[in-house]
C-alpha cells in the first residue's frame, strides 16, 4: 500500500479526486471525507497495493501531481509495533524458547536438536499414547568409557502445565549450549546423563492446544466413549487407588482402571524401571505453586532418606530464590498440598531410587495455568 | 500455631485473599497474597475452626510495595455449612484508584455497544491491556464465590475469564456478566461459575447474582 500526497489545483481535479476516491473507496487520511477536499489544500490517500498503478495512471491522465508520501504502508507499521516475540530470541536453529509450541513444533525439535548436537545428544522411542503417538526422550550423554549414573527428568505429565514442557525444552537447550564454557555443566556430564522426556502426556498436550486449554488428564476413553481421560498422576503403582483421587472417571483426579491402566504410564514405569539401578534423581515437572515437593503424598510419614531428600531440596529452592527472588515452599505433598496416591514421583521413590522431587513451576495462582509467555524465561532461569 | 508453609493455613489464606478482593478490588486494583507469615488454628467447640492469619499482600498494579494484614477465616462445622465468616484488617493505606476508576467508567459508559469478551486471558496468557480493568473486576467477582464457597478442604483461584458480558443499566452502575472458570486445587476440577457484578467508582463491586 502507498500514501499519496496531492494538492488539487483546480476545482475540476477535487471533482476528480473525489470520484476517485468514492468509486475505489480510497481511504482519505487527509481530509477525513470527500466533501472536505479543496484545491490548493494538501491531500493524503492511501491506495491499497493492486490500485496504485490504476490510480497513478488516471492521476496522470487528468494531469494531477502527486508524491508519495509512504513508499510501503506495511513496512512502516512493521516498524512501529513492538515485536511480540521476546527481544531474548534464542537461536538454536530459531528455535523460540520464550513461546509455547504445539506438539507438532515440539517433534520437530527433538529431532533438529540431535541433527544439531548428534555428538551428545540421541532420540529414543519410550513408548505410545493411547492416541498411538510416539513418546520419545532425549539422552544427552558424553562418550566415555565411564559407566554413568542417571537424571532423569519428565514434563507434560498434566495437559495444562505449558510452562512444563517449555521448562523441558529450555534446559536441554541451555545444558546444549554452555557444556563445553561451563565448568559447572561440564563436569555434571563427565558424571552424569540427562535423560529428559519434553511431554510425557501428548494427547492430552494436543488436546489442551485444540480443544481445551484446562484439560489435565490423558485421553483415553472410559464407559464406552462417554468419557475420557485418567490422570497419570494418579496411576502409577504407588498405594494405587487409596487416597486423593476419584474412581469415576469425569473426576479430575481419576486414577484410571487400576496401576499403570495408561500406556504413558506403562511406558515410563517400564523404561524406569530397566534403569533402576542406574537412576540417581528422579524430577517431574508441573505447575503451578512454586514448590519443591518430595515424597509421600499418601502418608505424612516420613521417607527413609527423608533428612537428605529435604536438605537437597532446601538448597535448591535457596538458589533458586536467588535468581529473582521467587519463594518456593519444600515439603511432602502430604504436608504441604494434600493428599494422593498413585503419583510417578512416590512410585519412583518405592522402588528404590533415592532422590525423587516434583516441581510445581510459577505461580501461586495470579495466572495460574495460563502463565504468559513472557515469563517463560524468567520461569527457566531461576529453575535452572 | 500452624507451619505457614503447609495446607491447612494455605487454605485459609485463599479465602481471606477471596473476602479482601471482594470488598477492596475493582477496575484499578488486583491484590495477590505476596507471603502468608503466620498461621494459628483454635478449635471451637460446637462452632468450627477459627484461623488466625498474618499476611502480606500486593497490588499486581503497584508491586513494589506490600500491605500487611490480620485475618480471621471461622469454618462453620458440618458440610451444610454457610460461608466461611472472614474478618479482615488491613494495616495501613491501599493505594488510591480514583483516577483509573472514573477512567474506566467513563470509557465503558461512553461504548457504543455493549463490552464482550472471552478468553481472559488466551492461552498464551496474553490479556489486551483494554481489558485488563475486566480482568481485574473478574478477580473481585471471584473473591465472592470463593469466599462463599470454600471449605477446608478446598483451595480455589480464578483460572481464566471464559466470557464476559456487559448488560446496559438504566441506573449508574456498571454490570457484567461473567462466566468464570474456577480451579479447585484438591480435586484438581476446573468449575464454570457464572457471577453477575454490579460495579461503579464509588459503591466498589457488587455480586448480584451468583
Amino acid at each position: 500500500d502507498q500514501v499519496l500526497h496531492i494538492v488539487p489545483e483546480t476545482f475540476q481535479q477535487v471533482q476528480h479526486l473525489q470520484l476517485l476516491c468514492s468509486t475505489l473507496m480510497l481511504d482519505l487520511w487527509k481530509p477525513l471525507v470527500p466533501e472536505d477536499v479543496r484545491a490548493g489544500e494538501d491531500l493524503h490517500i492511501r491506495i491499497p497495493a493492486p490500485l496504485v498503478q490504476e490510480v497513478k495512471d488516471s492521476l496522470d491522465q487528468h494531469m494531477i501531481s502527486y508524491r508519495v508520501l509512504i513508499p510501503d504502508v506495511q513496512k512502516l507499521v512493521d516498524q512501529s509495533m513492538p515485536r511480540e516475540r521476546s527481544s531474548h530470541r534464542q537461536v538454536s536453529g530459531g528455535y523460540v524458547y520464550t513461546e509455547y509450541h504445539p506438539m507438532e513444533e515440539i517433534y520437530q525439535w527433538m529431532t533438529q536438536i540431535q541433527k544439531n548436537n548428534s555428538e551428545l545428544v540421541t532420540q529414543h522411542f519410550l513408548g505410545k499414547t493411547f492416541e498411538n503417538r510416539t513418546m520419545y526422550y532425549l539422552k544427552i550423554s558424553q562418550p566415555s568409557n565411564k559407566p554413568k549414573k542417571i537424571i532423569w527428568m519428565d514434563c507434560g505429565i498434566h495437559a495444562r502445565e505449558w510452562i512444563s514442557p517449555a521448562f523441558c525444552q529450555w534446559f536441554v537447550k541451555e545444558i546444549l549450549q554452555n557444556y563445553k564454557s561451563d565448568p559447572k555443566i561440564s563436569r555434571f556430564l563427565q558424571n552424569l546423563d540427562l535423560y529428559v522426556l519434553p511431554v510425557l502426556n501428548i494427547d492430552g498436550y494436543i488436546y489442551s492446544w485444540e480443544k481445551d486449554r484446562l484439560w489435565r488428564k490423558n485421553r483415553s476413553p472410559y464407559e464406552n466413549g462417554t468419557c475420557y481421560g485418567t490422570d497419570l498422576n494418579r496411576n502409577f503403582n504407588s498405594s494405587w487407588g487409596s487416597v486423593g483421587v476419584s474412581f469415576n472417571c469425569s473426576s479430575d483426579v481419576f486414577c484410571g482402571s487400576g496401576p499403570e491402566s495408561e500406556p504413558e504410564t506403562r511406558a515410563v514405569a517400564q523404561f524406569i524401571k530397566s534403569k533402576k539401578s542406574d537412576i540417581l534423581c528422579y524430577l517431574t515437572i508441573h505447575s503451578y505453586g512454586q514448590l519443591i515437593l518430595t515424597p509421600y503424598g499418601s502418608t505424612t510419614k516420613p521417607p527413609s532418606n527423608s533428612e537428605e531428600l529435604m536438605q537437597v531440596a532446601k538448597e535448591a529452592a535457596a538458589a533458586l530464590t536467588g535468581k529473582y527472588g521467587t519463594s518456593y515452599r519444600v515439603g511432602s505433598t502430604a504436608l504441604i498440598l494434600y493428599s494422593n496416591s498413585g503419583s510417578s514421583r512416590d512410585w519412583v521413590h518405592t522402588i528404590g531410587i533415592p532422590l525423587s522431587y516434583t516441581f510445581e513451576l510459577r505461580d501461586t495462582g495470579t495466572h495460574g495455568f495460563i502463565l504468559p509467555a513472557d515469563q517463560i524465561q524468567p520461569t527457566c532461569e531461576e529453575t535452572m | 500455631e500452624l507451619p505457614p508453609s503447609h495446607f491447612p493455613a494455605a487454605r485459609a489464606a485463599a479465602v481471606a485473599l477471596g473476602y479482601l478482593r471482594y470488598l477492596r478490588g475493582g477496575p484499578g486494583r488486583g491484590l495477590e497474597l505476596r507471603a502468608l507469615r503466620r498461621a494459628r488454628r483454635q478449635d471451637i467447640d460446637d462452632v468450627g475452626h477459627k484461623y488466625y492469619l498474618e499476611l502480606e499482600l500486593e497490588d499486581v498494579l503497584d508491586k513494589d510495595r506490600t500491605v500487611s494484614c490480620t485475618a480471621e477465616v471461622l469454618y462453620g462445622l458440618g458440610s451444610n455449612s454457610s460461608a466461611p465468616d472472614v474478618q479482615i484488617t488491613v494495616q495501613g493505606e491501599l493505594s488510591s484508584t480514583e483516577e483509573a476508576d472514573k477512567e474506566f467508567y467513563n470509557r465503558i459508559r461512553s461504548l457504543e455497544k455493549e463490552l464482550v469478551a472471552e478468553n481472559i486471558p488466551d492461552s498464551h496468557g496474553n490479556v489486551p491491556p483494554e481489558l485488563e480493568p475486566i480482568h481485574l473486576l473478574a478477580w473481585a467477582a471471584s473473591g465472592y464465590v470463593i469466599w462463599q464457597n470454600s471449605t477446608e478442604n478446598t483451595k480455589f483461584h480464578l483460572a481464566q475469564v471464559k466470557h464476559v458480558k456487559q448488560l446496559k443499566r438504566s441506573d449508574e452502575d456498571l454490570q457484567f456478566d461473567y462466566m468464570l472458570l474456577l480451579h479447585e486445587m484438591v480435586s484438581q476440577e476446573v468449575i464454570p461459575w457464572e457471577v453477575a457484578v454490579l460495579w461503579h467508582p464509588q459503591r466498589g463491586a457488587r455480586v448480584c447474582r451468583d
